[in-house]
């Protein structure tokens, strides 16, 4: 009974699996002040990897809510540095920032999320689209913190998930948070097809890695940390095969000093599923693109021109006589419309 | 004089621990010092006024606090919605009628040719959801005035006699939707014959005719949430698989479609392309002919020293997904309005390396990303600076073709067909999608109790419902795209309204931080006050008790 069952779902499951077409990631860091250094530098490293792996600067949404680069204690002025050894400039030269400063607020990034933001870039996604969402910043019990003044829940967040679910705003979600306490964000979402992840546990805290000592400040956070060395030297170009088990599989106390949490429960399919999607599914671009045939297919076009030409004045003409008939009886037209809408 | 104020200044607690003792003892313990038992009207006076201040508490400031908190929900017809989402409120069936032009039959032989076509098409046809109904059509037209009082036809079927040695053939005219078929004329039946080799190829030609758009079209049932009887027997994995194929790399409907022409070259030339003229020439008569199921606005640039994201110059499979730069490349990301289509022409040394699967051993110059555009490279031209119309030729023609594609026409058929066909398909896929965000409102609006709907959603709600009736009820006819559109559109609206967000969770100790500070102050006034009042008449009351 077992064996036709599995031939019966194979074809299913390989349908699920190759469903996405498009990658998109929202990368959100939610502190501002030069204390928080590490927060900028966390997310400007996770966008540094992403775009690494292929995703295009019009498919990722990036929220920065200070400019460290720019700011006026920052020795080395103009950069973003996430390691004191200082080799890879995080603001380089091609950065693209959409949401800055006191954009960056709980209400934009619910909008941006559930599409609700008319004037500004939009996460554009559809029911075949996989979205990598980080967020970092200060937080607690359920709740982080956006720019001191207001703090996102746990509950809005999954209920802003659960409307994007609704109105199939994504295949599936790799949801990451490095922040305190990070697993309570995650512990309210409800809606299908999500892999959480989070640095620590109900009160735990979540640590930096290490300080830069002519900077001044700590540059990165541990769980960020070990989340890109790993995906630096395992995930080399889009090809890698390494899977969302294989990462998770990396994380430990000794190195992280606190307990990363994941959940795999809302996944369908499981933790098994969960584990086996590729990295690049989430931090990866896939565009399958079509390469026509040499076949010289100029003849074919030009009959198909001709004939639009011929199909387009044919209905035109038809449009004509219409507009003519209309003009020539417009009263008893009138008179019918009247009464059917009387006889409603 | 200093002696006479310590008096008083001593005298002064007492006084105070008077007072103080006054409430707890009441008014029954008043002795020598104590103040003069209070008036029966000043008694009186202190009860209504703290029964004023309830009063005013409970009729005035409860309800105003009660309706600047609460959130307004609009009553939506949350039933109705569901309804449509799980497709009851709307068989999806489409009838079509195609149109049976016999020439010079008698009505008689006609109608029997008619009854037994149809009886072949419908033992060929399992599929209720879209269903072929045949008739005759009204008047003999002539071969150039095509039938065009009715648009609900789908498609005349025109007969005509044709050699007797040969065997039934027919035709889709190349212009408009017609099948011509040609008969041996001794293979009409007789009027008593159950059955008729031309009405079984007739039934058999319009069975193939309609076999992609059937496919499509039972796959959009199948993969929406309808459940319905008139859902297809279940179509087969390989005809899933292209049509899932086929729907994937499709954009998604707009009723308005930018098209963006770029010019990127790797150098300071070419500078300038003719593009103008060859739009016109080589795309436009397609856009016109497009006219009535999709509008198009373009636009055009020209960037030098453009390059490409991959650096190798013959292009493997996976440079090509990459060689779009988008990072650097000024491509519109289509910020609020229409859906942008990009069509990029990029002049360099670039090739493709992979060996297409029509012809292996060349190479093709065009490649298509699905939902998104086309790329051809195009190797620099002659005259250095300048693209030609010429030039262009090919290009404009490929992305003609991709735009067809990419806009969801089905493949085979003639062109007319093709036509009518994606817009039936589209006006499903409309009705499907309005219906189901009807259903996703529906959901959570009852999901999350918290959020507010304006009355605008529940009007946009009752718009959808009535447009998506009006294209229920002419499905397959030409006024179900108008009317799907627009109940797409007000679906969507009602879904996206700007207000209707959730950010309304605060955890309990954030309202006790709000109100405790407000109610504090003057809710213990108001509370002791209360019961003061409430011990007085007790004692005044014991004390007539007592008295009688």
């Amino acid at each position: 009974m077992k064996l036709p069952l599995a031939l019966l779902l194979t074809p299913l499951l390989n349908i699920v699996a190759g469903l996405h077409t498009s990658n998109w990631a929202v990368l959100v860091g939610t502190s501002r002040f030069w204390f928080n250094y590490r927060h900028l530098a966390n997310v400007l490293s996770m966008y540094r990897t992403v775009k690494r792996l292929g995703i295009p600067d019009s498919q990722i949404i990036l929220m920065l809510p200070d400019d460290m680069a720019c700011n006026p204690r920052n020795a080395f002025p103009g950069t973003v540095y996430s390691n004191s050894d200082r080799a890879v400039d995080l603001y380089g030269d091609n950065i693209e920032v959409d949401y800055r400063g006191y954009e960056v607020t709980v209400e934009n990034f619910i909008r941006l999320l559930t599409d609700q933001m008319p004037r500004s870039k939009r996460l554009l996604t559809d029911d075949r689209s996989n979205i990598f969402v980080y967020m970092t910043g200060h937080g607690g019990n359920e709740f982080l913190k956006f720019q001191d003044a207001e703090e996102i829940g746990a509950p809005d967040l999954a209920d802003a998930f659960e409307q994007m679910w609704e109105k199939k705003r994504y295949h599936e979600i790799l949801f990451m948070i490095d922040t305190c306490q990070a697993n309570t964000m995650y512990s309210k979402l409800y809606s299908p097809n999500i892999i959480a992840t989070g640095s620590s546990e109900l009160d735990q805290s979540s640590y930096s890695h290490h300080a830069d000592n002519d900077v001044g400040v700590a540059v990165i956070d541990r769980y960020t940390y070990y989340n890109l060395e790993f995906l630096e030297s395992e995930v080399r170009d889009t090809s890698s095969k390494k899977t969302i088990g294989d990462l998770f599989d990396s994380y430990s106390y000794e190195k992280i000093h606190s307990h990363a949490g994941v959940r795999y429960d809302l996944f369908k399919g499981g933790a098994d599923a969960a584990r086996s999607r590729l990295l690049t599914d989430f931090f990866g671009n896939v565009q399958n693109v079509e390469i026509d045939g040499t076949r010289n297919t100029t003849m074919i076009d030009d009959e198909l021109i001709s004939l639009s030409k011929t199909i387009a004045r044919l209905s035109e003409l038809a449009h004509e006589e219409e507009m003519a008939a209309k003009m020539v009886a417009p009263p008893s037209q009138k008179v019918g419309r009247h009464r059917r809408s009387q006889s409603r | 004089m200093s002696a006479d104020i310590q008096n008083d200044g001593d005298s002064k607690p007492t006084c105070a621990e008077a007072t103080v003792s006054l409430p707890a003892t009441g008014i029954a313990t008043v002795e020598g010092k104590e103040p003069p038992p209070e008036k029966e009207a000043d008694t009186r006076r202190r009860s209504w006024i703290v029964l004023s201040f309830w009063l005013i508490a409970v009729f005035i400031g409860l309800p105003i606090w009660w309706n600047t908190t609460t959130i307004y929900r609009a009553n939506l017809p949350l039933g109705q919605m569901t309804d449509w989402a799980d497709g009851k409120a709307c068989e999806p069936v489409f009838p079509l009628r195609i149109a049976l032009d016999v020439g010079a039959l008698p009505e008689q032989e006609a109608q029997n040719l008619l009854r037994l076509t149809q009886h072949a098409l419908d033992d060929l046809n399992d599929f209720s959801g879209h269903h072929l109904r045949l008739q005759l059509a009204q008047a003999p037209t002539e071969a150039t005035a095509p039938v065009r009082d009715d648009s609900n036809v789908a498609l005349t079927i025109r007969l005509a006699p044709g050699d007797a040695a040969h065997t039934a053939s027919s035709s889709l005219h190349p212009h408009l939707p017609i099948l011509d078929v040609q008969y041996p004329p001794n293979s009409l039946p007789t009027a008593n014959s159950p059955s008729s080799g031309l009405a079984t190829y007739i039934a058999t030609q319009l069975g193939a005719t309609f076999a992609e758009e059937q496919n499509i079209i039972s796959y959009l049932l199948e993969s929406s949430s309808i459940t319905s009887e008139h859902r297809p027997k279940g179509i087969s994995q390989e005809v899933v698989d292209t049509v899932s194929k086929r729907m994937t790399r499709s954009l998604k409907y707009s009723q308005t479609y930018h098209l963006t022409f770029s010019l990127f070259t790797n150098g300071p030339v070419p500078s300038s392309w003719d593009i103008e003229a060859a739009i016109d020439q080589y795309m436009k008569p397609v856009l016109d002919m497009l006219r009535p199921i999709h509008n198009f606005t373009i636009d055009t640039q020209v960037q030098l020293y453009a390059s490409p994201g991959v650096q190798s110059l013959v292009l493997g499979k996976e440079d090509l997904s990459s060689f779009v730069n988008a990072a650097e490349w000024p491509l519109s990301p289509s910020i609020g309005g229409a859906p942008t289509v990009n069509f990029i022409v990029y002049t360099g040394n670039h090739t493709i390396g992979v060996p297409s699967e029509a012809s292996p051993g060349e190479t093709s110059q065009s490649w298509m990303i699905p939902q998104w555009g086309s790329v051809y490279l195009l190797a620099p031209p002659a005259e250095a600076t300048h693209v030609s119309s010429e030039t262009l030729k090919q290009p404009i023609l490929t992305f003609t073709s991709h735009l067809l594609t990419l806009l969801g026409t089905p493949q085979s058929g003639s062109l007319p067909m093709r036509l009518s066909t994606l817009a039936r398909i589209r006006s499903a896929d409309l009705l499907l999608r309005a219906s189901s965000s009807l259903g996703s409102l529906a959901r959570l609006t009852l999901a999350l109790p918290s959020i507010s709907i304006p009355s605008n959603v529940a009007d946009g709600v009752v718009k959808t419902i009535h447009h998506l009736e009006l294209a229920c009820a002419s499905l397959g006819g030409a006024k179900s795209l108008e009317h799907a559109r627009i109940a797409e559109a007000e679906a969507e609206r009602a879904f996206f309204e700007k207000s209707m967000v959730g950010q309304l969770y605060f955890p309990d100790e954030h309202k006790v931080a709000v109100y405790l500070p407000l109610l504090g102050p003057i809710g213990v006034p108001l509370v002791m006050g209360l019961l003061n009042e409430i011990k007085a008449w007790k004692n005044r009351r014991s004390q007539k008790l007592k008295a009688a």
